[in-house]
């Protein structure tokens, strides 16, 4: 498999790592443990399209966000974390 | 000097006659030719008998010509490079090669075992499963090694393989699979369009069907277009030709696996060259023109020395001039077979009969038979007559019932032609039935892959060049190269014509799978027995499994296994297509990973000055790390280990401690963003202070810890446990770039910049004032417990200073950038000398950190959480962090976990071992009442006794009770009691001090 | 009172041996490792890139590469290391830690690498070939042109990899490899060569 990454371009699966569904967001400090336990816990497998946490630690150190289907490997969109780089978030 | 070779035609073929070649097959010595395999070699000295069968021992001889053959498998070089199961076929000659037939005691014509054929009706398909079915404990005791001494084919070598292999990438536009007619045209359109191209050859000269068997294209030879086109496309400097190379392997992306038989073509590599080299290719495009393997027809006898595939029968005679035999019957199906009949005749040699299971015979054909003397029988071979010397008499059963034999001594069989649909099929492609060849074809394949010429079921010369060309140039111009391709190669196409024939019946047997002596009766036989599905038949009968992977086999046992249960070929469909396509060596998927360098690793600053010192390193991860430093005289690692803690505890010693992942966190919001990763606050550390963190897991389980030191606003210093180092990197920028976002954080890991040591016990700061200027104040005022600062050290470097303690004594850590990390050991080793300093490894450290009752590795086990450990208190409920909120679940929580508690076993003299359960005392041991179990041992020479930390329930509220500790493993049983876990000065004084 | 002296040693120090290895013959491969540089990360602050690539602009009088290129100037390379940040290598201390901290005050975070890493030169007609078998990325000059660099694994170790300007008509590659693992990757670049025959040098010429 090869992920183009959006900082170093078409890379090899062996400098990435992988992480999991990148739906989930962490819930807000007052959330409440059931939030947290579905944020930690139910996460979804999904047989199809899936937006995934992908790290490329034997490149830049970005963290990215991979649309990959998992049935065929075909990736169709790869996006940097919101705060790779020096990316400004918020205010 | 090996005798004439027999059976070598005076003229013609691709051989050269001036460069004999000696060779050893079984003992013998023969004599072949450059250009030769070994089999071509064999076939040119007149042997028909090369092996024994899997199963049944049966004599067996050369079927192929090519990497799909099933019998002609031979040991091929001696002692440390023997390498079993190497096909004959595929084999280059080399001078001195020595190869010896498989699965024959004691010799290929007297074979033992060949008894095996007698009770051939009980070796049936499912017969193991059957048979050997209890009692269970018999299987591994009697029967396996039986069965495998009996079967099993060739023997490895038994002792490490002594060459080199190694991996590499390549990346090109357009890559090409198979050196053919349609291989080369897509190599030329896409060549001349400007594309990168790279075409894969698993034979060692170009050419493909072309070398066997001619053709005209663009009004030449094809001998001569072969090197017009060679050199054309080696004027190319994007265009990189491949020979011994197959293309075994498509993964996702456009990645392939290819396999360079570099040095196999010679005894052995050349100093300094490897023998296999392993290519991941990257190509944007694929063009498959692997072209497409001639089947066998299942008959009774199909399997006697002297049955060849009628392809192979004129790729031995008119590529390698070899005779597979003078007298030959062909058996064929389709008007390809009738190609053998022209090449045989054209080198002198004798055609017995030809036998076609069609209806009609061109009238072409008619009068080639009349002109040359022999009949053409309309019918199909029923039985073989002949044993281990080879096919001695035909029969057949004529159409309309008849029977007639034929004296030969070779029967080329063709049964039709199979395209190569492994390649197009390894994304679990199916592929689809095409009736007018009666044969499977790729229907789609991976993302820009395409095939072409006869690997896509077109079988004419001019169809392959065609299509080839025009899969080449495609393959450029999506690329995006659109030079000018000219035209692409004409030639006529032959016709096909084919009429299916899959198995005649008839007594004795029809083997399907030669390599795993699958007959047609055991297809039918699984079927009766309800494995109709192909995936069933296949793993019931071991149909297609064998190395060969079924190359020759698949579609006959698919077709009869159809036939048998009432459906269509389609209809039964196919089993899932895998890769490698050939066998590919372990030590060539390895490379350069084996032994010492296994993996990569990493060195400490002081590496090669603790290697002078004669350390006994270990391997932490990639580190090798000295684990302890034995003096002459020291009888065993434990006497220099409790040294070197003693000098330590009542000296000084110092320990490097470089591995510990060391990373920058820089920023204005450095400090907050320490809060959310630690459980602990940061935010509130001052400049020039040191603090101890955990970190956790968001499921609240610990997940590392280390101590950060605040040395400016901005500016903070994180070490992480020497295992975790990565993983904890890898965290931090998860938090940094997905969690927290909104933090402006800057992480560098600046592992490598620091060498950084240890320095511990009572004379720490009495060495300290040798190495450090005199103007810094280390007095316990001027650098108390938990500071951190950079100071300057006498001769001019500067260097950050950690009052910090792992050992429990009297300590400072001190980094000094690590290119100076060996004069700083020297260095130590000077300003220490007066106080007897000595330097110590992790066995040493780790017993101190034991008697102090630290934590490390062993209880960070991905399974307890901070209160497990003692630190639970250290949660602040100020703030938010990773974890906090998991942390509070119920059976994180539960009263009765278990924790961290010191162990010392009653009787003082008794070693403890790491592993030991913990069970309440007086009980039989049991899962019921499992409280715990130990997690680190030492020998504490300050206690003078074993001492150890276990995870035991409620064991904060059971010091003092005497528990039993029970090691299955070890088969140990004794008593322990639980004791405070600091075993080394509990309230601290020494490590203050 | 004890006199301490403070050598600098590379970590291959002992590995690199000087000459000829492997295959005898013409040298396909020119191996030298360049020693006493200075190497500085500088990385953006949050939403400071703009701000960092005009301090670099006013610092060297070279923009800092935002995308996998490196920049000259007379006395400094910048390499592009990831998304909004840079390595500054140099030599002498004119563009070390220590001197580049007031120009990035505002707007980068800066971390000495001096000592962290290991800068090995590969050249040599076949330095293409061997680096195939280390270099999982494309270095075929049509798309890794002089200049063009790469944050990437060799050996499953992080490296940063750049084109230099070409010698004698050959290209040239620089290699920054992390220190602890520099003798590892040496020793695998020595098995990776062997066959095309080696030159071992070392230098203190960037």
């Amino acid at each position: 498999m090869r992920i183009v990454c959006p900082f170093c371009g078409e890379r090899e699966l062996g400098e990435f790592t992988y992480l999991g569904d990148a739906k989930p967001v962490r819930p807000a400090a007052d959330a409440g443990e059931d939030a947290v336990y579905d944020y930690v816990y139910l996460r979804d497998n999904i047989a199809g399209m899936m937006s995934e946490n992908w790290y490329h630690g034997g490149g830049c150190r970005a963290w990215l966000k991979v649309t990959r289907n998992t049935l065929t490997h075909e990736i169709s969109a790869v996006e940097p974390a919101a705060g790779a780089g020096a990316a400004k978030v918020g205010a | 000097m090996a005798g004439v070779q027999t059976n070598r035609l005076d003229s013609g073929g691709l051989i050269d006659r001036s460069a004999p070649l000696n060779f050893r097959f079984d003992g013998k010595s023969f004599s072949g030719f450059q250009g030769d395999t070994l089999a071509s070699a064999l076939v040119a000295n007149g042997v028909k008998l090369v092996g024994r069968s899997f199963k049944y021992h049966r004599p067996r001889g050369i079927l192929t010509a090519g990497s799909e053959e099933p019998n002609a498998l031979v040991e091929l070089r001696t002692g440390a490079r023997r390498e079993p199961n190497t096909k004959a076929t595929t084999a280059e000659l080399y001078e001195g090669l020595e190869a010896a037939s498989q699965n024959r005691w004691p010799s290929l014509r007297h074979d033992v075992m060949s008894v095996n054929q007698l009770f051939a009706p009980i070796f049936v398909a499912g017969f193991y499963y059957k048979t050997f079915m209890w009692p269970a404990k018999f299987w591994e005791a009697i029967y396996e090694p039986a069965i495998r001494r009996a079967a099993g084919l060739g023997r490895a070598a038994g002792v490490a393989d002594p060459d080199h292999y190694d991996k590499a990438w390549a990346h090109c536009d357009v890559l090409i699979a198979g050196s053919g007619p349609a291989g080369l045209a897509a190599a030329l359109a896409a060549g001349r369009s400007g594309a990168r191209v790279i075409l894969c050859e698993e034979d060692f000269t170009l050419g493909g069907r072309l070398l066997s068997d001619g053709g005209m294209i663009d009004g030449l030879p094809a001998a001569e277009w072969l090197v017009r086109t060679q050199a054309e496309l080696a004027a190319m400097p994007d265009v990189r030709i491949m020979t011994r190379t197959t293309l075994f392997g498509v993964y996702d992306g456009g990645t392939y696996g290819a396999l360079e038989r570099v040095n196999d073509h010679l005894p052995s590599a050349p100093e300094h060259q490897v023998r296999q080299r392993l290519w991941r290719v990257v190509a944007k495009r694929c063009v498959v023109a692997a072209g497409a393997l001639e089947r066998p027809i299942v008959f009774a006898g199909n399997d006697t020395p002297g049955v060849m595939m009628a392809s192979a029968m004129r790729t031995y005679v008119g590529r390698y001039a070899a005779v597979p035999a003078k007298r030959v019957a062909l058996f064929t199906n389709n008007e390809d077979g009738w190609r053998t009949v022209e090449t045989t005749l054209a080198a002198g040699l004798q055609i017995a009969a030809v036998i076609d299971a069609r209806p009609d015979v061109s009238p072409a054909h008619r009068s080639l038979a009349s002109k040359n003397g022999f009949t053409v029988l309309h019918g199909s071979v029923s039985g073989v007559d002949g044993g281990k010397d080879g096919v001695r008499k035909i029969a057949v059963s004529l159409t309309g019932g008849a029977r007639a034999e034929v004296e030969a001594d070779g029967l080329a069989v063709s049964g039709g032609w199979n395209p190569a649909v492994g390649l197009t099929s390894y994304h679990r492609g199916r592929p689809k039935w095409r009736d007018d060849i009666a044969a499977f074809v790729p229907d789609g394949a991976p993302p820009g892959m395409v095939a072409a010429g006869a690997a896509n079921g077109d079988f004419g010369l001019g169809a392959c060049l065609s299509q080839g060309f025009a899969a080449g140039a495609a393959a450029a111009h999506d690329t995006g190269h659109g030079g000018e391709a000219g035209t692409a190669p004409v030639a006529d196409d032959e016709a096909f014509a084919l009429t299916p024939l899959w198995h005649v019946a008839g007594k004795g047997k029809a083997f399907v799978d030669y390599q795993h002596d699958v007959t047609a009766s055991d297809i039918e036989l699984a079927q009766r027995e309800g494995f109709e599905s192909v995936e069933h038949l296949k793993r019931y009968t071991t149909l297609g499994m064998a190395t060969d992977q079924g190359k020759t086999s698949n579609v006959a046992g698919l077709a009869i296994m159809a036939a048998v249960s009432g459906r269509s070929i389609p209809e039964t469909g196919t089993t899932i297509y895998r890769p490698p396509y050939v066998p590919v060596a372990i030590g060539a998927f390895a490379g350069h990973h084996r032994d010492e360098t296994f993996h990569a690793t990493r060195l400490t600053p002081s590496h090669h000055w603790a290697a002078e010192q004669g350390a006994v390193f270990v391997d932490t991860g990639l580190w090798k790390r000295a684990q302890w430093y034995p003096r002459a005289g020291e009888k065993d690692w434990l006497e220099s280990v409790t040294r070197e803690v003693t000098a330590v505890r009542g000296g000084v010693g110092f320990c490097d401690v470089s591995t510990l992942g060391k990373i920058d966190v820089h920023g204005p919001d450095a400090g907050a963003f320490l809060d959310r990763v630690y459980i602990n606050t940061f935010s509130n550390l001052a400049v020039g202070k040191a603090r101890y963190g955990l970190m956790l897991r968001e499921d609240g389980i610990v997940y590392d810890d280390g101590t950060t030191s605040r040395l400016a606003e901005d500016h903070y210093f994180l070490t992480t446990t020497t295992a975790k180092a990565g993983l904890v990197m890898q965290h931090l920028e998860f938090c940094r770039q997905v969690l927290f976002p909104e933090l402006d954080v800057q992480l560098t890991s600046v592992s490598d910049q620091w060498a950084q040591f240890s320095i511990a016990g009572p004379k720490t700061r009495d060495l300290l004032k040798e190495i450090v200027d005199p103007a810094e104040d280390l007095s316990n005022e001027g650098f108390p417990f938990m500071a951190a600062r950079e100071v300057a050290l006498r001769g001019g470097i500067r260097a950050r200073l950690f009052r910090i303690s792992f050992s429990g004594e009297m300590a400072f850590e001190i980094s000094v950038p690590a290119r100076y990390g060996e004069a700083m050991a020297r260095n130590l080793m000077l300003a220490g000398k007066q106080f007897g300093v000595t330097p110590y490894g992790t066995e040493a450290l780790g017993v101190m950190r034991v008697e102090k009752g630290h934590i490390a590795g062993p209880e960070l086990s991905g399974t307890t959480t901070a209160a497990d450990l003692g630190l639970g208190k250290m949660m602040s409920t100020k703030k938010d962090f990773i974890g906090r909120v998991m942390a509070g679940r119920e059976a994180l929580v539960a009263p009765d976990r278990q924790v961290v508690v010191g162990i010392r076993p009653t009787d003082r003299a008794r070693r403890l071992r790491s592993g030991a359960h913990i069970i309440p005392k007086g009980q039989t041991p049991g899962p019921g009442n499992d409280q715990g179990y130990v997690t680190s041992v030492c020998f504490s020479p300050t206690s003078d006794q074993w001492i150890g930390l276990a995870l035991v329930e409620h064991g904060r509220e059971r010091i003092g009770e005497i528990v039993h500790a029970h090691d299955p493993i070890r088969g140990e049983d004794y008593d322990v009691e639980l004791c405070n876990p600091v075993f080394y000065d509990p309230d601290g004084g020494r490590q203050r001090g | 009172m004890a006199e301490f002296s403070w050598d600098i040693r590379s970590p291959l120090e002992r590995a690199l041996v000087s000459g000829a290895y492997g295959a005898p013959g013409d040298a396909g491969v020119a191996l030298t490792e360049i020693r006493n540089f200075d190497l500085v990360q500088v990385m953006a602050r949050r939403g400071k890139a703009a701000e960092m690539s005009k301090a670099a602009k006013g610092r060297f009088d070279v923009a800092a590469p935002e995308t996998p290129k490196v920049a000259r100037t007379a006395d400094a390379t910048l390499i592009w290391s990831g998304p909004d940040q840079f390595f500054v290598l140099s030599k002498g201390g004119k563009h070390g830690i220590g001197a580049l901290g007031q120009a990035f005050a505002q707007s980068a975070s800066l971390s000495d690498q001096s000592h962290a890493r290991v800068l090995i030169s590969v050249s040599g007609t076949k330095a293409r070939a061997m680096l195939a078998k280390l270099s999982s990325i494309d270095l075929h000059p049509d798309v890794f042109a002089i200049g063009a660099a790469a944050a990437t694994s060799m050996d499953h170790t992080s490296v940063t990899l750049w084109r230099s300007a070409d010698r004698d008509g050959l290209a040239v590659f620089s290699v920054l490899v992390f220190a602890t693992f520099a003798e590892s990757l040496w020793h695998t670049m020595l098995d990776s060569a062997a066959e095309y025959g080696l030159a071992i040098n070392h230098s203190e010429d960037l």
